[in-house]
């Protein structure tokens, strides 16, 4: 091992530590109580008996369980479809040239400055049925004639609900800010010639969008995606602040689920086996990323 | 030199080191949740820290534990967690349970002359002990009771709050107003303080002639007409009667500020705390509300109840310590003192019977209530789980299906039943 090896393990090494200590360990250990019946309540008389599967067979015969699954995955696929549909076509605006760029930048960055509690806070009380500023001020304009319920009202068009479309909303608002970071810096990577090229060969503004502008930021999409694939299979906050994962379980996702089950029901084998399957999922978008880029890197 | 001015360093620190020992040995940590205003609690409670370090030369190290975080801290600490000496706690079972014999509640009957239980309301020693042990001092009450809207009540014509109830759905009836379009403005009634919907069943449970468990805490008993009666007011207080808002059943629902701002008219079980808090936070409402005792159900008028204590940790090795500061807040005064920072009702009747709690018409009322109060404890360390508001609670999905869903109650309930005894087994 030269010097040169041993000077970036060095410089790897803290990281690398607080990541197998904070990460990795953890990991492991929820994984290895997922295979075990980690109850609370008997844990001081029965320990932790080993019980091999049993966890993953008794919550995936729960229907809430699965309905939980299929409403991650649509939490999820909604919201970091609209953030980036978004967060493309803001980003191009606010890289574009005209004045007032920096108070736009300012504003449109704003909510990133926000926590997921605080904002899920406030966006519970602008939407709570009875004192929604939001119903006032639609009821008064006559846009509405009876107060939307925004986040307790059941019906449901195939998979999706109000609730889950507001909370869904307000992720996209609180989260948008930093994809627009992300785009902005691989916009600005672009060189300008190329869009030149484009207008010589007479391409129009989708063309460059499509022909310049989407293959030049690939890689940061493809970061970006998984960020947030990752980030949605594990998201808590907003879910269980404002819904708590009503009504009707139809703004569950895995992580409350989770939450409930282990610090509101004391299971912990239980809890920790929903954490392997938000594990499988997150593995699955972590190895398409991986194998994406390795493709990308071959080509 | 160097050497010399490294030396006298070490030797200095040494020092202080020796001299902050025997303080160490002479100080305890203690932990409470903060209740009231943060700030008038913390001065509370470090009057009479400086009082008791000036009387026995003990230190008490308080440090405040958030509500929001306090459960997860609580089930740490139950499993071997880093541990106060002494502390403000709850669900003395569960977390009894969960630390068996080595963390969590440390039993102290050794101590009990120390402390003087014949003082106490008998309800609230229940919230203190568990399986014949004596676990510390009851220290708050939270008791509930009627609360109402006196401005909304005198327009629809309602001259005193409801003593049963038909009464409840009589006045709730006349003080729902609708607006043209058939919207709710004001809801006649709301069951709760807060989106604690296994809270709001309980009373009406105990109303109706129920009791969850058998005294032992291993059977279920829920599976009886005084839960159908129980769970039809709730159903048709919502459907039927329209009087209540659905939406109070999802986790967002925040009773205070729809009460304030006149929106919901009367709340069947309110929490006695909110009498200090809106005479504080709410100057505006003085004159347009009023406490009154329960009304009462097919059986009694039971009110719900809990109660926290100030016990002491296993692992502590300043036991003696920790039961001498336990003693020294169980004295009348200093009990009135955490009552007054706190808002909450003592478990005291002398502290009851004190101006303080006297000076006010709601007062009288809660103190008149803690003669219906019924623990809402129960000696089975799955209770807290049982009993948990949220989706998957045993107690939540039972109401949610009856009341929002509007399933077979039967089914509900038996379902239920077998449930609650599975967790019970536990």
């Amino acid at each position: 091992m030269n010097e040169k090896n041993i000077f970036c393990y060095v410089m790897v090494a803290p990281a690398l530590a607080i990541t197998i200590v904070l990460g990795v360990y953890p990991m492991i250990d929820t994984m290895l109580i997922s295979f075990q019946s980690y109850d609370l309540l008997t844990l001081q008389n029965e320990g932790t008996r080993w019980i091999g599967l049993d966890n993953y067979r008794e919550i995936l015969a729960n229907e809430k369980f699965l309905q939980t699954i299929s409403q991650t995955v649509i939490f999820t696929v909604l919201a970091v479809g609209i953030s980036v549909a978004m967060g493309l076509f803001l980003a191009q605006i606010v890289n574009a040239e005209f004045r007032g760029r920096s108070v736009l930048r300012t504003i449109i960055l704003s909510p990133w400055f926000v926590p997921p509690v605080v904002a899920s806070a406030i966006w519970l009380w602008l939407l709570e049925t009875n004192t929604s500023p939001i119903n006032s001020i639609l009821l008064d304009a006559g846009l509405i004639e009876r107060k939307i319920r925004f986040l307790t009202d059941s019906d449901t068009i195939g998979p999706f609900s109000i609730p889950m479309l507001s909370i869904v909303a307000v992720r996209c608002w609180n989260g948008l800010p930093i994809i627009i970071i992300f785009l902005l810096a691989g916009l600005q990577s672009i060189p300008k010639s190329l869009y030149e090229a484009a207008e010589m060969d007479g391409g129009g503004v989708w063309a460059k969008f499509r022909y310049v502008t989407l293959p030049m930021l690939q890689p940061v999409l493809m970061v970006l995606f998984a960020l947030l694939f990752l980030g949605g299979f594990g998201h808590f906050e907003m879910n269980y602040i404002m819904t708590g994962g009503g009504p009707r379980n139809l703004t569950n996702v895995l992580a409350v689920w989770t939450y409930q089950e282990g610090f509101q029901f004391l299971r912990y084998g239980k809890a920790a086996a929903a954490g392997g399957i938000v594990l499988v999922m997150c593995s699955i978008i972590s190895v398409f990323y991986l194998w994406a880029q390795s493709k990308d890197n071959r080509s | 030199m160097e050497k010399l001015k490294l030396t006298t360093a070490v030797l200095t620190l040494s020092a202080s080191f020796l001299t902050t020992a025997p303080a160490g040995a002479e100080s305890i940590e203690f932990w409470t949740q903060t209740y009231g205003d943060q700030i008038k609690w913390t001065a509370a409670i470090k009057e009479l820290t400086e009082a008791y370090e000036a009387e026995t030369g003990v230190k008490v190290n308080h440090e405040i534990v958030p509500w929001s975080s306090s459960r997860k801290t609580w089930l740490a600490v139950a499993q071997g967690g880093a541990a106060p000496d002494c502390a403000d706690m709850w669900w003395l079972h569960s977390f009894s349970a969960i630390g068996g014999d080595k963390f969590g509640p440390m039993p102290i009957n050794d101590f009990k002359s120390k402390f003087p239980v014949e003082d106490f309301y008998e309800g609230a020693l229940q919230d203190s002990t568990w399986r014949g042990d004596f676990y510390g001092v009851p220290w708050r009450g939270d008791i509930r009771a009627q609360l109402y809207r006196t401005d909304i009540a005198a327009e629809a014509g309602v001259t005193q709050a409801p003593e049963n109830w038909d009464e409840v759905i009589d006045a709730a009836k006349k003080m729902t107003k609708r607006g043209d379009n058939g919207e709710v403005e004001t809801w006649g009634y709301s069951f709760g303080s807060a989106a604690k919907v296994v809270d709001w069943l309980m009373p009406l449970y105990w109303q109706a002639g129920g009791e969850f468990m058998t005294d032992d805490g291993k059977t279920a008993t829920i599976d009886n007409d005084a839960m159908r009666k129980a769970l039809t007011f709730m159903h048709d207080m919502v459907n039927v009667h329209k009087v209540a808002d659905p939406d109070a059943f999802e986790k967002g629902y925040k009773a205070r500020p729809a009460f304030v701002a006149g929106k919901v008219a009367m709340i069947g079980s309110a929490e006695q705390a909110w009498g200090n808090r809106l005479e504080t936070e709410n100057p505006e409402m003085d004159g347009k509300w009023s406490f009154a005792r329960s009304a009462a159900g097919p059986a009694n008028r039971a009110s719900f109840s809990g109660a926290g204590y100030l016990g002491v940790l296993r692992g502590s090795e300043k036991v003696e310590q920790c039961v001498d500061w336990l003693a020294y807040l169980s004295k009348d005064d200093n009990m009135l003192k955490l009552s007054q920072a706190a808002g909450t009702v003592a478990t005291k009747p002398a502290v009851m019977a004190t101006d303080f709690w006297s000076d006010r018409p709601y007062k009288v009322v809660v103190a008149e209530a803690l003669e219906d109060a019924h623990t809402s404890q129960h000696p089975a360390p799955s209770w807290s789980a049982i009993s948990t508001s949220e989706p998957g609670g045993i107690l939540y999905d039972m109401i949610y299906s009856v009341v929002i869903e509007q399933e077979d109650m039967d089914e509900a309930i038996s379902s239920a039943q077998d449930l609650m005894q599975d967790q019970l087994d536990r």
